[in-house]
């Protein structure tokens, strides 16, 4: 069985983030993880290695050189193989060509599950795995608590849906992308660090991949643009209620919250 | 170029969704811009009730009824909102950024084609283009995008990013008759309610959060109650639910959910950034915490410094009077 296991690099969310002095683009320090979501999907991957026969992970991502960072940690974690498909440093906003371009791979390589991260933690977007899933023409679960495979060609996923769970059966390949919860993400061991740091990493110009071409996944093809960015406008400084006792503390809050705030 | 706003309309347990109340208010107001007109999608399975209490808020109601729709599936529903885009070619469709608008909209955008901007919070009508707020970073940069050409606009917001408006449109109801195709490769084994009648929390207008402050899960009674109350709903911070004190249904933050309620009430919460990226859209945000230095008191607008269990029973007599003056 071959799986995939989709990966984001994204800013750590202590890193300082600035904006450039036209409000054109913006400067991250140099801090950055996993995305939250994938290591579950990193994580689950490995769990269903050890439960089927002849199975293999690779994990990618569609970011820059130093995006490797994040396919080592996965491979630290026990990823088998890793692909970075080179963006040449350049971000895309639409998320349709990042996905267009996951799928050309995943197309390429032939897989028999996929897994994602429910959503990225920098953009919130929630768009790369029901997208990849709609190129690749499979099905897809989104936010997954629970996945078992039943055979080769079945798996059985439970999932969390508005107000609740449910359960369903999915014929593979499928894609799917894993919610907080189902399961506890490793710490890679030492020696996993070790062979990562040593573990070949394959580098794809997306442009070469199948169906697509340069004018697919460049700047030009993207649907969406940023017209500027802003720094959010600072909170103004808290109140803080006195009082002699709790009790008038909160007879103060309530007027405040009803005549100034008129949240009441 | 048509002008049309398109709005999906999300039921839960046989109802109207607020938020799509709150799209369909802030696409009247676009429209009036623009002049356009808008058209709610509701689609499901005996849908004459609800359709009705769209009427005053659209121009224009589709209704797609067949008992193949009476539950949520990204394939079926995928299925009808194709064809209805493909017979109608709106400029732009807006969806909620909510557990199924996350499911379906980001598929229905590869499927034809189309822009996305997913998760975003404002949307304004200027220079003759849809300008549309979204917050990344967890909040600490603002952007503002348009969709570039003219392929189908999807958009999908926060609940909670727009005030409902009562008006008196008296649209059209308009049924509309659409094969429904299932994947069969994805078989339905079960589903299991949450049996509760509350809010969701996303759409909650008034959230008291509870942190490790609260000290455990026998105290979170106090905060239910005044939940109820304020009919509103019970959050929680990581901590809290990494100790399996409440759900990951009810966790505020990065890894939960981002919540923008009108009154955030904040109780022994320390008020990490994780949290506060989860919360500081809210519209007025109360911390108590017994900690003068507590980070919380960066983002609030007013605090109480006190030990949270001699400050709650006051605060429940209080909030208890105050609903009984309305
Ligand atoms: C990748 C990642 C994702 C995360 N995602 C989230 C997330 O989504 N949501 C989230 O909440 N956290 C998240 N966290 C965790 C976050 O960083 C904090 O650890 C967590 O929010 C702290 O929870 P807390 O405020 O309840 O507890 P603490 O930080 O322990 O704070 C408890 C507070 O209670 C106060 N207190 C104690 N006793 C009393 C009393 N009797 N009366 C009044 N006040 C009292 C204390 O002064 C203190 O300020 C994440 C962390 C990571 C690394």
């Amino acid at each position: 069985m071959n799986i995939l296991v989709c990966v984001k690099q994204v800013a750590d969310t202590e890193a300082r983030i600035l904006l450039t002095s036209d409000k054109k683009s913006i400067e991250i320090e140099n801090k950055y993880n996993m995305n939250f979501f994938d290591e579950f999907a990193v994580e689950e991957a490995i769990r269903t290695k050890g439960k089927v026969k002849d199975c293999q992970i690779s994990v990618c991502t569609y970011g820059s050189n130093k995006a490797t960072e994040v396919l080592r940690t996965a491979i630290a974690m026990g990823a088998d193989k890793a692909y970075l498909l080179d963006n040449n440093g350049y971000d895309i906003e639409d998320p349709i060509i990042t996905a267009k371009i996951l799928a050309s791979f995943a197309k390429t390589e032939g897989f028999d599950l996929i897994f994602c991260g429910r959503q990225a933690i920098d953009d919130e977007n929630a768009n790369i795995g029901a997208m990849m899933a709609e190129f690749l023409n499979i099905p897809h679960v989104s936010a997954i608590l629970k996945f078992d495979v039943v055979d080769e060609k079945k798996a059985r996923v439970e999932s969390e849906i508005e107000g609740g769970k449910e359960i369903q059966e999915v014929q593979l390949p499928a894609l799917f992308t894993t919610q907080k919860g189902i399961n506890e993400p490793r710490v890679p061991l030492i020696t996993g660090v070790m062979k990562a740091m040593k573990a070949q990493i394959n580098i794809i110009d997306p442009a070469t991949l199948k169906d697509l071409s340069k004018g697919m996944i460049d700047e030009s093809a993207s649907k969406i643009s940023v017209l500027t960015y802003e720094t959010p406008s600072a909170r103004p400084t808290v109140k803080i209620i006195d009082g002699e006792t709790p009790e008038q503390k909160v007879k103060a809050l309530i007027d405040i919250l009803k005549d100034e705030a008129k949240a009441l | 170029m048509s002008k049309e706003i398109f709005v999906f309309v999300e039921c839960k347990d046989g109802s109207i969704r607020k938020v799509s109340y709150e799209l369909l208010s802030k696409a009247k107001e676009i429209s009036q811009k623009s002049s356009s007109i808008v058209y709610a999608v509701i689609i499901g399975s005996n849908q004459d009730v609800l359709a009705n209490q769209l009427k005053d808020f659209a121009d224009k109601v589709l209704i797609v009824d067949n008992e193949k729709l009476s539950k949520y599936r990204w394939d079926t529903f995928l299925s009808v909102m194709e064809q209805i885009i493909k017979k109608y070619k709106p400029y732009v469709m807006f969806g909620p950024s909510t557990t199924t608008g996350k499911d379906i909209f980001p598929r229905l955008a590869a499927r034809l084609n189309g822009a996305i901007i997913s998760d975003a919070v404002d949307v304004v009508f200027d220079e003759n283009t849809l300008k549309i707020k979204k917050p990344l970073f967890g909040g600490k940069i603002i952007s503002w995008m348009k969709c570039k050409d003219d392929s189908t606009f999807f958009v999908t917001f926060r609940p909670n990013s727009f005030i409902v408006e009562n008006r008196s449109l008296n649209g059209e109801l308009i049924k509309e008759n659409i094969d429904v195709s299932e994947d069969s490769r994805i078989v339905s084994i079960s589903t299991e309610k949450r049996e509760t009648k509350k809010v969701d929390l996303q759409e909650a207008d008034f959230i008291i959060c509870g942190g490790r402050g609260m000290k455990g899960p026998e105290h979170f009674q106090d905060l239910e109650e005044i939940a109820d109350i304020m009919g509103g709903r019970v959050g929680a911070s990581r901590a809290v639910v990494d100790s399996k004190w409440r759900d990951y249904d009810d966790q505020v933050g990065k890894s939960g959910k981002t919540v923008s309620p009108k009154l955030y009430v904040g109780c022994g919460v320390s008020g990490a950034l994780h949290h506060t990226m989860g919360m500081d859209t809210s519209k007025v945000i109360v911390a108590i915490n017994k900690d003068p230095n507590a980070l919380i008191f960066q983002y609030a607008d007013y605090g109480i410094i006190d030990d949270v269990f001699n400050v709650l029973p006051a605060l429940k007599e209080e909030l208890k009077k105050i609903k009984k003056e309305i």
